[in-house]
């Protein structure tokens, strides 16, 4: 039974540290224009799933999404709950009945960044080791 | 041959479409433009019955559907935009384009929006995407709550919606819409095609009793309340719908004045959960609707139904190219009676392959199976006396295929 438990406790561990692993692999940008340094994950999911438009600070916010890729599909994961078909289904649903306008969707890390740091309130996700210059970082909480 | 030429035009649009980008945008006076549009072509062979008033029993690619729209996001809080809606179903719709939304939607705060002009009507899980098949794995969507024929009865409204979303924090959030205005005619649908080729005569629809249609709406009212919950994936909700509808015509053999008033009232409960790859769905409703009538005689007439309806359904994405799904739907137009009565049941059960041949055309085969051929030109569901001129057999099957688009 006491081994049982400690398999149990060793596998808990190891998926809580998948998870911290999985949501370290990206990082949220923000265009220099969004005054909040920080979005909750509640927060976050809103933005994408067009459900908000405007942070607890007041910034006004636009989403831009990755086509694809790892970073897409860990964000996805991580922080959308939703596959990529489920969220293409998802804005669909929104954009042919009057509801909500396809967000911006651009091909690469560098292409985020460089619409991000152009356009205001916009606000993205990249890998973690990409270079995000004339961006600014968010903090998840 | 007209319908025809229109068919293989919608054809040639959607096997281009892959050469085309998804959607398309530009700008226009400093502001974003999206355009987007979906089409869809199918085909129906029944063993038994005509069904939505197509030949299925011969093979009827009389099933043809096309949408555009385009939308701008005028400043951070307003949006407009408007959708054309086209399509040709058996003697449904008759390709006279509709204008499917149009809407000015301001935005004041997250929990907090107005939109107004034609709207899109929310009830249920799927009432305002029920035409956005590219959407679902299904060929036909669950025809006893969201029926090809009545689209119109439920689709849209004239007048304006409240909306916001409230975040409940560790609850999850809820999401809410309330409703009024007018209903438009819709003169294409499938409650106008049973009244102007049947009338009710002792509880039986005779077809030799026609009628000219001139109007059918009325106002409309409700409120749709969906809860996003904590747990992942998982999504309840709940619709309440008021209809109140007059129809105007006259008799076809004696000219007589016909005036249909009916009150309807509906509630809807459903839930949707997503589990990685695998998507269930249910929705129960319960719609309650009053007739008032004056016959060819001109005598005073009423009738009511008190029914009940819903499926469920399951599908599973094996691959980004397939995914397969069945559903059962069910619908009791008359639920204080003999519910073992083919003529007071429809059960659907389908089963379905999606093949999504590029990003933006799908391919879906689909069979059903249905028991039960409830006629009723008020709660129609796909079964007219005009187009079974031999009786309706109380059981059939029935082929589904779906080519569509959506860019």
């Amino acid at each position: 039974m006491k081994h049982l438990r400690s398999v149990l406790v060793a596998a808990v561990a190891c998926l809580a540290a998948a998870a911290v692993v999985r949501a370290a692999d990206t990082k949220v940008i923000a265009n220099e224009s969004v005054t909040a340094s920080s979005i909750s994950a509640e927060e976050l999911k809103g933005v994408f799933l067009a459900t908000k438009s405007v942070l607890s600070d007041g910034s006004h916010v636009e989403p831009v999404l990755q086509k694809g890729g790892a970073t897409h599909e860990a964000f996805l994961k991580d922080y959308l709950g939703k596959t990529d078909a489920a969220l293409s289904t998802y804005y669909r649903s929104l954009v042919f009945t009057g509801k909500a306008s396809m967000p911006k969707t651009v091909g690469s890390d560098a292409e985020v960044a460089a619409y991000v740091a152009k356009t205001k309130g916009a606000i993205g996700y990249v890998s973690a080791g990409a270079a995000t210059s004339g961006v600014k970082t968010m903090d998840v909480k | 041959m007209h319908s025809r030429v229109k068919t293989f035009a919608l054809l040639a649009v959607a096997c281009v479409t892959p050469t085309l980008y998804g959607q398309f945008d530009f700008t226009m006076a400093g502001r974003k433009v999206q355009i987007h549009s979906f089409g869809s072509q199918g085909f129906a062979y029944s063993d038994e019955n005509n069904f939505l008033s197509m030949k299925t029993s011969s093979g009827s690619f009389s099933m043809t559907d096309f949408g555009a729209n385009v939308s701008s996001q005028l400043t951070d809080k307003f949006r407009v935009g408007a959708q054309i809606y086209d399509r040709n179903v058996g003697k449904l719709g008759n390709w006279e384009p509709q204008l499917d939304w149009a809407v000015a939607d301001y935005r004041f705060k997250d929990w907090f929006g107005i939109r107004g002009g034609k709207v899109k009507t929310s009830l249920g899980l799927y009432n305002d995407t029920q035409d956005l098949t590219f959407l679902y794995p299904w060929a036909l969507m669950p025809q006893s709550v969201y029926p090809v024929d009545s689209r119109g009865d439920t689709i849209a409204h004239i007048g304006a919606d409240l909306y916001g979303n409230i975040s409940l924090k560790n609850a999850g959030s809820l999401a809410y819409t309330a409703y009024g205005g007018q209903r438009p005619s819709d003169k294409g649908s499938g409650m106008v095609y049973g009244l102007q080729t049947s009338s009710l005569v002792n509880g039986n629809f005779i077809v030799a009793i026609g009628k000219k249609i001139d109007s059918y709406g009325g106002p409309v009212y409700g409120a749709d309340l969906r809860w996003t919950t904590p747990l992942k994936g998982l999504l309840v909700g709940a619709s309440y719908a008021h209809l109140d509808v007059d129809t105007h015509g006259s008799y076809l053999s004696n000219k007589l004045p016909y005036l249909l008033t009916s009150q309807d009232k509906t509630i809807a409960s459903y839930v949707q959960y997503t589990l990685g790859n695998f998507n269930f769905a249910g929705e129960y409703r319960k719609e309650n609707r009053f007739n008032y009538f004056n016959t060819a005689s001109g005598a005073a007439a009423s009738n009511s139904q008190n029914a009940r309806l819903g499926f469920v359904s399951a599908s599973y994405r094996i691959s980004k190219r397939l995914e397969v799904g069945s559903y059962h739907s069910r619908i009791v137009p008359n639920w204080l009676a003999n519910h073992g009565d083919p003529k007071n049941h429809i059960f659907d059960q389908a089963i379905t392959t999606r093949i999504d041949l590029t990003n933006y055309l799908d391919f879906k085969i689909e069979g059903h199976f249905m028991d039960g051929a409830d006629i009723d030109s008020t709660m129609s569901r796909g079964f007219f006396a005009a187009s079974n001129p031999g009786g309706i057999k109380p059981q059939m099957k029935m082929l589904v295929l779906r080519l569509g688009f959506h860019m």
